[in-house]
């Protein structure tokens, strides 16, 4: 019953801005996605929760390792896969030896089980074909692998992934998706993402996040259902919804209160997620 | 604001990696620093580095030395090249620092159990195999000339362990240039001040301390000297270079965030060590009063140092370290000798060795010719030219008596002393061009001579040629039948020349020599 992650209270500024604002949160095996708008601290709390920067305020542990000590953050990161937004690769590198050269810095030491483990990874995230070639002869989606691979191998019982489909084309994102939701089985992940089908189709669990605080955290489907009953459609944009979009078929999708006899649709979770901002208070776009 | 923690049960978390066993920071340590040590070898500087360094030890050490190496002098002459692939070194380690800045895999790698500070001691000990490598061309540069059969002396452990101390010196200076300044032009320019410092150490004879503080220090063509007489702090220096490197490297440690105790104590010792090894080279860079008396003692009374050996009428007298070398020169007083005729054929003979001792190894005195009758002297080199100037400078006493007078001869007897000295070799007209100080075949020229040269008009010249090209039937039965007219003082050029079948010479154009010796 003990959850992968605890983390209570973390809080962080820059300067004035706030990043992070008393989080707290406890993760548990499977996929979490991360929603919120840019600016809303997903990347902070991904870094924070990596050890990549420390927290202002608030305590947070892996599997029972508290990283604010030099012998608990190591710890913490040896049992951390870890997906940065940009992730930076060594051109010159073959896929097999970047992974390789990761794995060494995760501390596998011995020579013949780090080959057997760089090999196992490089075979789930379907880049067996092109271990022998240089990184910077491989494709944007295939060196995304290369990274995923990365922050995979040493089987880390915690993964955060910052993004990891972005700039991605559709058939790259759905081939991403099977990646991480095989790697979400028997380990935690947290997967920060824009995309509200990600966590459609990935998660077992959401939070959502603005302006530096939880405003959500749940099922996708109790995220959908926060929108249940406020979603209508209308053959011009409704007045009164808190937000609404001309759809393809040349009528408008309207969240908010309806108005009686509205026509009501089906809520999706990103109607739950929209309408999480707009109670919290942060713009939304649509 | 906190968030709801939820309320359902939550499903197990996974087994729990087991703690890192103990060790596994080192040993991740080394894994990283075999992965380093293979890139950074494969990195085109070093690459082209040690292919040049091979390329030069295969193309130089066959012919070096002419084949009588002194393993005194081989030992510096190994410096050299090794700075060429520290500096490569330098530049690879600095790269291969850089490499995650570069590429932007800091983020990623900052949060990997193997913190910054040790990944930088793996760089640090990803230089060793190319130091290694080194010293295994060190080794081969330095064993090849040590098996030749000329080879004579003692090589010192000290002076060969420069090359690869530098090379680790230069490693960790590129590893720390890349902690200290995130740029990739900074290797490049400590490798333009690292020059600077090596030109520092190529001053002439390494008499100033200062120069001391480069990595290789005077190493350049110098008088071949007995090891003892050599006055070199190599050991001093040996100290101050490792501990120049070790405390470089664990700068680079201590600004990567390896701010620990043990880091800290190495580096006052390694500073320490550096700073003394630097204070008594300095000290040690001046000739001591007791290397001065042995340098003046090997000099003016070189009969103290020597041991001396008889072959026949003949005693070698030689420095320890070139007693092997006796038999060398055995050989070449042994063919003049047969050549001779009269009283020099069973004439005693005294063949020492002899050097300009005092005013250091980089001083080019000439010694003075012996004054003593029936005294040759041979130099500390061997081996190529050395060999036709000491035959003429046998031949020299033979004709003339002693050393100083072979020196004044300028009459017809220089026609038998290059005769005597040259008819002997395998290339006898190669031998003569090359005795003569301008290469020449023709026209007047110096005679070099381990002592002061000898002189040849060209007359003579042409007469010898002549000798040694298409020497006349029984040439040598008419040097011993004419010996004492050939060995007369004033003899003529045409005199001798008809003495020995060859056709009588044009005069010389009148020289002040010519007029007083041949008049």
């Amino acid at each position: 019953m003990t959850p992968t992650v605890s983390a209570f209270g973390l809080s962080l500024h820059y300067g004035r801005t706030r990043a992070l604002d008393e989080v707290s949160l406890r993760l548990t095996p499977g996929v979490t996605g991360l929603l919120g708008p840019n600016g809303a601290g997903k990347t902070t709390l991904l870094r924070v929760l990596a050890t990549a920067a420390p927290a202002d305020r608030g305590t947070f542990t892996v599997l029972g390792h508290d990283p604010s000590g030099a012998a608990g953050r190591r710890e913490v990161r040896r049992r951390l896969g870890y997906l940065p937004q940009t992730p930076g690769l060594h051109p010159h590198f073959t896929a097999f030896e970047f992974v390789d050269y990761v794995a060494i810095l995760k501390e596998l030491t011995d020579r013949a089980a780090r080959h057997r483990e760089v090999r196992r990874v490089l075979d789930e995230v379907g880049l067996a074909d092109v271990r022998a070639r240089s990184v910077g002869k491989l494709s944007g989606g295939t060196r995304r692998r290369v990274a995923l691979a990365a922050a995979l191998v040493g089987e880390p019982a915690f993964l955060v992934l910052d993004e990891p489909t972005v700039g991605l084309d559709p058939e790259q994102r759905m081939r991403f998706r099977e990646l991480i939701a095989g790697a979400g089985e028997g380990r935690t992940v947290l997967l920060s993402t824009h995309q509200t089908e990600d966590v459609a189709m990935l998660c077992h669990r959401v939070l959502v996040l603005a302006d530096g605080t939880v405003r959500f955290d749940g099922t996708p489907a109790e995220l959908a259902a926060r929108a249940a009953g406020r979603v209508w459609s209308s053959a011009e944009r409704a007045p009164g919804a808190r937000a609404g979009w001309r759809t393809g078929t040349g009528g408008h999708r309207n969240l908010g209160d309806p108005p009686p006899g509205a026509d009501l649709l089906e809520p999706t979770l990103e109607d739950g997620y929209l309408l999480t901002l707009d109670e919290a208070g942060t713009e939304v776009a649509a | 604001m906190s968030a709801p923690l939820p309320d359902a049960p939550l499903p197990d978390a996974p087994p729990a990696t087991a703690d890192a066993p103990p060790g596994a920071g080192p040993r991740a340590v080394l894994a990283l620093a075999r992965f380093e040590a293979r890139r950074l070898l494969l990195t085109a500087p070093v690459l082209l580095a040690f292919a040049g360094y091979a390329l030069w030890i295969g193309w130089r050490t066959p012919s070096s030395w002419d084949g009588h190496p002194a393993l005194q002098d081989v030992d510096r002459a190994a410096q050299g090249p090794p700075l060429l692939v520290g500096l490569a070194v330098l530049l690879g380690a600095s790269l291969g620092v850089l490499r995650s800045h570069r590429h932007g895999t800091e983020e990623h790698f900052g949060v990997l159990p193997l913190t910054p500070w040790r990944r930088t001691v793996a760089h640090l000990l990803s230089v060793v195999p190319a130091a290694l490598l080194t010293a295994v061309g060190v080794a081969v540069q330095f064993g090849w000339e040590a098996l030749k059969p000329g080879a004579v002396g003692h090589g010192s452990p000290a002076e060969l362990a420069v090359g690869p101390l530098s090379v680790l010196l230069f490693g960790a200076a590129g590893v720390l240039s890349a902690r200290l300044a995130r740029s990739p032009l900074a290797a490049p320019g400590l490798v333009v001040v690292l020059l600077g410092v090596v030109a520092l150490g190529a001053g002439p004879d390494g008499t100033d301390g200062l120069s001391w503080l480069a990595p290789s220090v005077a190493t350049g063509a110098s008088t071949t000297f007995p090891s003892e007489l050599l006055g070199r702090p190599a050991a001093w220096h040996v100290l101050y270079l490792a501990g120049l490197a070790l405390t470089v490297a664990l700068l680079a440690v201590f600004a990567a965030g390896g701010r620990t105790r043990a880091v800290s104590a190495g580096l006052a010792l390694s500073l320490a060590a550096a700073v003394a090894g630097g204070t008594l080279q300095a000290r040690g860079a001046a000739p001591s009063p007791e290397l001065t008396a042995a340098r003046e003692r090997a000099t003016l009374a070189p009969e103290k140092e020597q041991t001396c050996l008889r072959r026949g009428t003949t005693t070698y007298c030689a420095f320890p370290e070139w007693e092997p070398r006796t038999a060398t020169w055995a050989a070449v007083v042994d063919r003049v000798r047969s050549r001779t005729g009269g009283p020099a054929r069973e004439a005693p003979l005294l063949v020492r060795q002899r050097v300009e001792a005092r005013y250091g190894p980089y001083d080019d005195s000439a010694i003075p010719p012996a004054e003593a009758p029936h005294q040759v002297t041979v130099g500390t080199s061997w081996g190529g030219n050395r060999v036709p100037e000491f035959s003429t400078a046998v031949a020299a006493v033979f004709v003339a008596g002693s050393e100083s007078a072979g020196a004044e001869l300028c009459d017809g007897r220089m026609v038998t002393v290059m005769w005597l000295s040259l008819s002997w070799q395998d290339d006898p007209v190669d031998a003569l061009r090359r005795v003569r100080v301008d290469d020449s075949l023709s026209g007047p020229a110096t005679v070099l001579a381990p002592t002061e040269p000898l002189s040849m008009t060209a007359a003579q010249t042409k007469v010898v040629r002549e000798l040694l090209e298409s020497p006349p039937p029984g040439v040598a039965e008419r040097v011993r039948e004419h010996w004492a007219e050939l060995t007369a003082p004033g003899v003529t050029t045409a005199h001798a020349a008809g003495l020995l079948g060859a056709s009588a010479p044009a005069p010389d154009e009148p020289t002040e020599e010519g007029e007083a010796c041949e008049a």
